[in-house]
């Protein structure tokens, strides 16, 4: 019962954040600098998120990052993510 | 095929934006789907029972999407607030990313309006209901799971994540802000235990940014 009541308090938390920065900005007129920063913000936020990958332990992991990175500045969606997924899987099987 | 050439093959009717939602979560469902089938065989191990394991994921389906929530708050502006907050609560850091990546697209490409509400909530279901089920599965199916990991499945979010990066890409000096999350986030990552790693490089980026751009 306590773990449920905290998962819902969790979820709460949660969504309050999410629509916080939403209702915060949508009737704001922003400056040049403001919107640079803004349009940066979602790169920063993805980069992050997958920043581990860039400093794995495991050479198979880096070399396979590095070929999706070049796959994905020449190809789309579906190609690079087959392509990343093939490089790991057998990167990581012939080189330990 | 580009965004204006998609949007026109697709017509403008709103089932066929939703259908190219629903579309485009396909490569990165090669991802979601054993990475959930894992998160519910683990949460399975450390006892938290199916239902409480099916509220956790329906219900906090996010991941760091806070931060993401104001990124996109700018294309959202033209949409009435009862739609803006539903539309919120299926957010997760892929259905935000597809949306976004859209929406640039879209602005790009001068159609508008720029945010599409319903190709958003096309993916944003499709992840939703994706996630919430092999969640379930996962638990469910736990002991007879191996490691994900060994097959090379968890590359499909850097693969998606650097597509996605590359459709918002503009010069060398708007990337800058990038560089400096990646940096920061990967540092982070190495000395300090915990998800500290999203939040530190989602804030050190655009700050640089603010400050680099005032010296221009």
């Amino acid at each position: 019962m306590a773990t449920l009541v905290t998962i819902v308090l969790m979820a709460g938390v949660t969504y309050l954040t999410r629509i916080g920065g939403y209702v915060m900005l949508r009737n704001r007129v922003l400056s040049a600098r403001a919107t640079a920063t803004m349009e940066a913000a979602p790169g920063c936020v993805l980069i992050s998120v997958i920043a581990p990958a860039f400093v794995s332990r495991n050479p198979a992991d880096l070399l396979a990052l590095a070929i999706t990175f070049i796959a994905a500045t020449r190809l789309s969606m579906l190609p690079t993510v087959l392509i990343g997924v093939a490089a790991a899987g057998l990167l990581r099987h012939f080189m330990g | 095929m580009s965004i204006s050439q998609a949007v026109e093959a697709a017509g403008y009717g709103s089932r066929s934006e939703f259908r190219r939602g629903v579309a485009s979560c396909a490569p990165v469902l090669l991802g979601t789907i054993p990475y959930a089938l894992v998160l519910g065989a683990q949460a399975a191990q450390k006892g938290l029972s199916t239902l409480e394991l099916s509220m956790m994921t329906g219900l906090n389906f996010a991941g760091g999407s806070e931060f993401a929530a104001t990124a996109l708050a700018p294309f959202l502006r033209d949409l009435p607030r009862r739609k803006a907050f539903p539309a919120l609560f299926f957010l997760c850091d892929e259905s935000w990313a597809l949306g976004l990546a859209d929406a640039k697209q879209r602005a790009a490409a001068d159609i508008t309006p720029v945010f599409s509400p319903r190709y958003y909530m096309g993916a944003a279901l499709v992840m939703y209901l994706t996630w919430a089920s092999f969640t379930t599965l996962g638990a469910l199916l736990g002991p007879m799971l191996g490691h994900v990991e060994t097959y090379g499945f968890d590359m499909a979010f850097p693969a998606v994540f650097l597509v996605l990066m590359r459709g918002m890409w503009k010069s060398v000096a708007a990337a800058r802000p990038w560089l400096v999350s990646l940096v920061v986030a990967a540092l982070v990552h190495l000395f300090i235990p915990g998800a500290w790693y999203v939040a530190a490089g989602a804030v050190s980026g655009p700050l640089a940014g603010w400050l680099m751009a005032g010296d221009a």
